[in-house]
């Protein structure tokens, strides 16, 4: 009966990269709009930051503070991209332009609708912190080819807020809710997370939710992989975003299931 | 098995379906099965139960789970195992979901990816399906370029790409011109003829009688009526109807029309309907109407439709 049934519709990965390509195909429809200000982005910063602060700081952690940031960015980049990806866009493609409802009427299931959600939004992590750390590098705060690894942990922080923004959206009717998200949740993130400051030195009380934060083990690992200073705690934060991204990865397959089919 | 699957593309036993936050049943025991190669009409008002009826058919929607209830399509059962029927069966919602940040062409492209149809086949399927749904000029249109019967014609076209054996239609012509209508008509029974079974739900009559060989109507999620549609009017219904416009006019006639020769159904607003096996009567009674206050016609699956639906709104309406 399985095998047979297999033969019935296509097998799960031709799914799963069949919602992906529908999301490339919107992505690079306009190519310039949306592949451009990527590598704007980390240009402006540099200027900003590189010509106006660190004149007044020129360390942070033992390295230059260009460079800490440098290392930060890549992965609130990924996270932001990822978020909105899950959040706003997938809330209208959920409740506005029906794609999902599309989608049900082919033989794609729920399941695979939202893990071609999360591929896509971890590829686009994937391309977004490249594109920060092909800048940095261009400038030489960041070092090569140590370097190109912290795309492979921008594809994990962009798959992990896929699945937490999916599992916000779950709870939202009103579009409008996801202010809250960003700028309750993402916003001091971006803040707490050792990107911008480490966190070591906060207080005992910030500094625990700062570790509970995600995207302190996303910036944590970048750091420490660009500077090819292994420790074991990055056996301990990469476990840390793998059991984040299955717990709420399943909040939102629960959930956002009982939305789709009913 | 195998032979069940292939006596009934689809089997429909016993189905309930209750919305949590909806007081009523949308669905309340209905039962039908569809043989290959047949136009099944699922017809009924607003708030019938039609959808609901069709989404639990392809399973993006569950049916309660009430014993010696079950649903059968090409021997799987929607509600566990819904992603083959969607590989073998062309879907048409009843709202336009349409991927509106794509083209026309890419819209298919994309669906194409979804039943694994690639390279030069889909290229090859889409040109294809875009000229037999007479869209070929609109490839590379916009979605909100279209207009509303060619968005319909577009998930039509959308439906057919990997050859479905059943094509599933929601509601395919509502609020369409006429020329559109026809068209997609056409084009439904040259499907048929080609073997394809259809499954549409609808509430135009004029759409059952032109197309489908068998009819179910759905009132308040039960069944009503089932078969064919000419002989359910046969069956039900008086062969003419004298329509008459006005209460005015009406009372001219009324005193002539008895019980004993006509069947009188004035539950409606202002027209009055009296129905007749016998069309000298109803003319008779007509001649003593002024011109243009009334219709004598043969009576179709409309007249039946509001026989037992009732003429009146209903609150799901």
């Amino acid at each position: 009966m399985r095998s047979n049934s297999q033969q019935l519709y296509p097998p799960f990965l031709v799914r799963i990269l069949s919602v992906w390509y529908r999301h490339y195909k919107v992505y690079t429809k306009s190519l310039i709009s949306n592949g451009l200000p990527p590598f704007l982005e980390p240009l402006i910063f540099l200027v900003g930051i590189g010509l106006g602060m660190s004149r007044y700081i020129h360390e942070m952690a033992g390295i230059s503070y260009l460079s800490f940031m440098a290392t930060g960015l890549p992965m609130t980049s990924a996270m932001y991209t990822a978020a909105f990806e899950c959040s706003y866009s997938t809330f209208i493609r959920l409740e506005f332009d029906k794609v999902y409802d599309g989608m049900l009427s082919s033989p794609l299931s729920v399941s695979d609708v939202l893990l071609g959600e999360v591929l896509w939004a971890g590829t686009k992590g994937l391309f977004f912190s490249f594109a920060v750390v092909l800048v940095m590098a261009c400038f030489g705060f960041i070092p090569l080819p140590a370097g190109l690894l912290a795309p492979f942990v921008g594809f994990l922080t962009g798959v992990m807020f896929a699945t937490l923004s999916l599992a916000i959206t779950s709870f939202v009717s009103n579009i409008n809710h996801f202010n809250f998200y960003f700028t309750g949740i993402l916003s001091p993130m971006f803040f707490f997370s050792g990107v911008i400051f480490p966190i070591e030195n906060l207080p005992a009380v910030l500094r625990y939710a700062a570790e509970a934060f995600p995207l302190t083990h996303a910036v944590r690992i970048t750091r420490d992989l660009t500077f090819w200073d292994l420790k074991p705690t990055l056996l301990y934060s990469l476990l840390y975003i793998v059991l984040f991204t299955l717990f709420t990865g399943w909040i939102a397959w629960k959930r956002l299931g009982k939305r789709m089919i009913y | 098995m195998r032979s069940s699957e292939y006596e009934n593309i689809i089997k429909v036993e016993n189905v309930y379906k209750t919305y949590k936050n909806g007081t009523a049943k949308a669905v309340a025991g209905v039962s039908f099965s569809v043989t290959p190669g047949v136009c099944f009409g699922l017809l009924g008002p607003n708030g019938a139960g039609k959808s609901t009826m069709m989404k639990m058919i392809y399973g993006v929607s569950y049916r309660d789970g009430t014993p010696d209830s079950g649903i059968s399509v090409f021997g799987h059962d929607p509600g566990r195992n819904a992603l083959p029927i969607r590989f073998l069966s062309g879907i048409v919602p009843q709202e336009n979901n349409l991927d509106e940040e794509l083209n026309v062409e890419q819209n298919l492209k994309v669906f194409c990816r979804f039943y694994n149809i690639t390279g030069s086949q889909a290229q090859d399927r889409i040109s294809e399906l875009l000229s037999f749904m007479e869209l070929s000029e609109k490839q590379s249109f916009g979605i909100k370029q279209l207009s509303g019967g060619m968005k319909r014609r577009l998930i039509i076209a959308r439906a057919l790409l990997n050859n479905p054996r059943l094509l599933v239609l929601d509601e395919p012509t509502t609020g369409l011109d006429p020329q559109v209508r026809h068209l997609i008509w056409d084009k439904l029974r040259r499907l048929k003829r080609q073997g394809m079974t259809i499954l549409l739900t609808t509430h135009y009559m004029d759409e059952a009688f032109q197309i489908c060989d068998s009819v179910f109507i759905m009132n308040k999620g039960k069944s009503v009526a089932e078969g064919n549609p000419q002989q359910l009017v046969n069956k039900h219904i008086e062969s003419y109807v004298l329509e008459v416009y006005s209460k005015e006019s009406f009372s001219v006639i009324s005193k002539n029309v008895t019980e004993k020769c006509c069947r009188v159904d004035d539950d409606g607003a202002d027209v009055t309907r009296i129905y007749s096996d016998d069309y000298e009567r109803l003319r008779e009674f007509s001649k003593q109407l002024t011109g243009g206050d009334f219709y004598l016609r043969q009576s179709n699956l409309e007249d039946l439709f509001l026989k037992i639906t009732g003429s009146r709104l209903n609150a799901q309406q």
